[in-house]
């Protein structure tokens, strides 16, 4: 109906008269709207090394594509119904199942209720959380600490909260400490016999949360929370570094022939 | 001009000629007639250019990809772990839902020091009136569990299988900071019956962002509202645990494994 032409005001055909000021509110046509390659051209400092970048992330994927054996899913394979789904549904519903019946079979016990007037002689949190108590519990590794006139440096609880950042911390690093495409534990016997260490540091800690169940002295307790899991982690690296010769042969073998060497 | 409606596409007489089932007929007539309203078609043709823009397209799996057959299946149950994580944290999730219509998180009702309190009580209430109450605790304190164990089991598998290099540093950092908010999910829990064990571990809380320097009083303030233990710690843990971190963690997993989709599991060789 409106042409352009047309007068939008009660009449008069002065374009002057048309709006209410401002020019006319108007798309720009398309061939005004500047291409990528125009824009990369306009543009200059992080902008344009951007787009630099852009493009040659670009290339790289195509250049991966062109090259590579890989091929996009036909009807190979399980297909995703029935046969996954299916699978993943006895998985899922196994999973609840047990969820339920554990339930059932071992409510959680209710204890008394709180009473700021008395310490319970035994205060512990879900399992989950006796590693962290067990943290909390090196207090007879502070005194070693000590200097100056055997006052200790740091209370215990924040010796028990240091403890916490270095697990945390040391487990972040990890991605950034050991790189390279290995996988598999016989391939880096020391990171798998790091790992065994860290496990069983966890279940010694969790030892020494509940100390008071263990009929032996806790000095003891203390030596064996390191020392077990520092055992348990030559003991891995031993038992891989032996397997490592044979399995790796056969690992190389099926290697190479996916990715022939350039 | 004609005021009656022109179907110039009639999809309806296009539907009855095709011959279809019933779930591809009742697909096709919900689709139409939303599109008609909204336009979907648009926005989901939207999505599908981004979806092929983003180059996600569905790869083999790893064990066609890789011929891995017989090396590789012992180790796939491992697999799911994450997988099962959520499962069990959708179950704590609904059966929380569910025990929050009969908790109140308050303090009062003591007249002395060790008497049951308003959430003491009505945890009691919980488990002796009503119906299915007790096994819907028992439920939620056991999904908790079982996630918890899970998470932990699915870090060991990702770490035992090198999962975490390159480039998936930022995934393994990602689930630093989700089995932290899990272990926490889980402490704040353990508080809300404030029953004497929960009064004591939230005592142990509280002594140890006391015993952190600088940040500590204020950390104190912030998670259990002051020094001592009282009606602002519990009300804190509890909007900590069914307001907060239901939301953060619940976002957190959803980036999780959407890192994941983009990534693609970590091939195993
Ligand atoms: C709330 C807790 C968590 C949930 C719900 C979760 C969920 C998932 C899911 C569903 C996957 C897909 C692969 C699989 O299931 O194994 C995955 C992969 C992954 N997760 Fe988690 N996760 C959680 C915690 C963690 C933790 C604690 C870590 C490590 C510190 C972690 C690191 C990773 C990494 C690196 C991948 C990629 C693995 C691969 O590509 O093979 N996640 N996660």
């Amino acid at each position: 109906m409106t042409d352009d032409n047309d007068p939008m005001t009660d009449g008069g055909t002065d374009e002057e008269a048309r709006t209410d000021g401002g020019p006319p509110a108007t798309v720009p046509p398309d061939d005004e709207t500047p291409t990528w390659s125009e824009r990369k051209e306009n543009s200059q400092g992080l902008a344009q090394l951007t787009y630099q970048y852009f493009e040659r992330s670009r290339r790289e994927d195509e250049d991966l594509r062109t090259e590579s054996t890989y091929v996009e899913r036909d009807v190979l394979g399980f297909p995703a119904w029935p046969h996954e789904t299916i699978r993943n549904l006895a998985i899922a519903s196994f999973f609840v199942g047990m969820l339920i019946f554990i339930s059932a079979l071992m409510p959680p016990h209710f204890g008394h209720p709180a009473n700021p007037g008395s310490t319970p002689a035994i205060i512990l949190p879900d399992w989950y959380l006796y590693w962290s108590f067990g943290l909390l519990k090196l207090n007879p590794l502070n005194p070693e600490l000590a200097v100056l006139d055997g006052n200790i440096l740091l209370g215990n609880e924040f010796l028990g909260i240091i403890a916490h950042g270095i697990v945390f911390g040391a487990i972040a690093l990890v991605p950034f400490l050991n790189k390279g495409s290995a996988r598999r534990p016989v391939e880096e016997p020391f990171w798998a016999a790091v790992g065994m260490t860290g496990v069983v540091l966890s279940l010694t800690l969790a030892a020494l949360a509940i100390q008071n169940f263990f009929p032996f002295e806790l000095d003891l307790l203390v030596t064996l929370t390191f020392l077990l899991p520092v055992l348990c982690g030559i003991i891995t690296y031993a038992v891989l570094k032996t397997m490592r010769e044979g399995y790796m042969y056969d690992l190389n073998r099926r290697y190479y022939m996916l990715r022939p060497p350039k | 001009m004609s005021l009656k409606k022109n179907d110039e596409m009639d999809h309806n007489a296009w539907l009855k000629n095709q011959d279809l089932t019933v779930i591809e007929t009742a697909f096709l007539t919900t689709l139409i007639w939303v599109d008609k309203r909204l336009r979907i078609v648009d926005y989901l043709e939207l999505l599908e250019t981004m979806y092929y823009r983003a180059n996600l397209q569905m790869p083999k799996s790893h064990t066609e990809q890789y011929d891995l057959d017989n090396k590789f299946w012992y180790w796939y149950p491992l697999y799911s772990l994450g997988s099962l994580s959520i499962l069990a944290y959708l179950v704590a999730a609904v059966s929380g839902a569910m025990l929050g219509f009969y908790y109140s998180p308050s303090t009062a009702g003591a007249a002395a020091q060790g008497d049951p309190t308003a959430a003491y009580d009505s945890v009691v209430l919980i488990l002796q009136d009503v119906q299915f109450g007790f096994m819907l605790r028992s439920i939620h304190s056991w999904a908790a569990q079982f996630m918890v164990a899970a998470v932990f089991l699915h870090m060991l598998r990702v770490y035992f299988t090198g999962a975490y290099k390159e480039p998936r540093e930022v995934n393994w950092i990602l689930g630093v900071v989700l089995i932290g908010l899990t272990l926490f999910f889980g402490f704040s829990g353990y508080v809300l019956p404030w029953k004497q064990l929960s009064f004591w571990a939230a005592q142990i809380g509280v002594e140890m962002a006391l015993a952190t320097p600088i940040v500590g009083e204020w950390a104190a303030q912030l998670l259990f509202g002051g020094f001592t233990l009282g009606q602002a710690t519990l009300v804190r843990m509890y909007i900590l645990h069914v307001f907060v971190l239901p939301f953060v963690v619940t976002s957190l997993i959803a980036l999780h494994v959407g890192i994941v989709w983009v990534q693609g599991i970590a091939e195993p060789h």
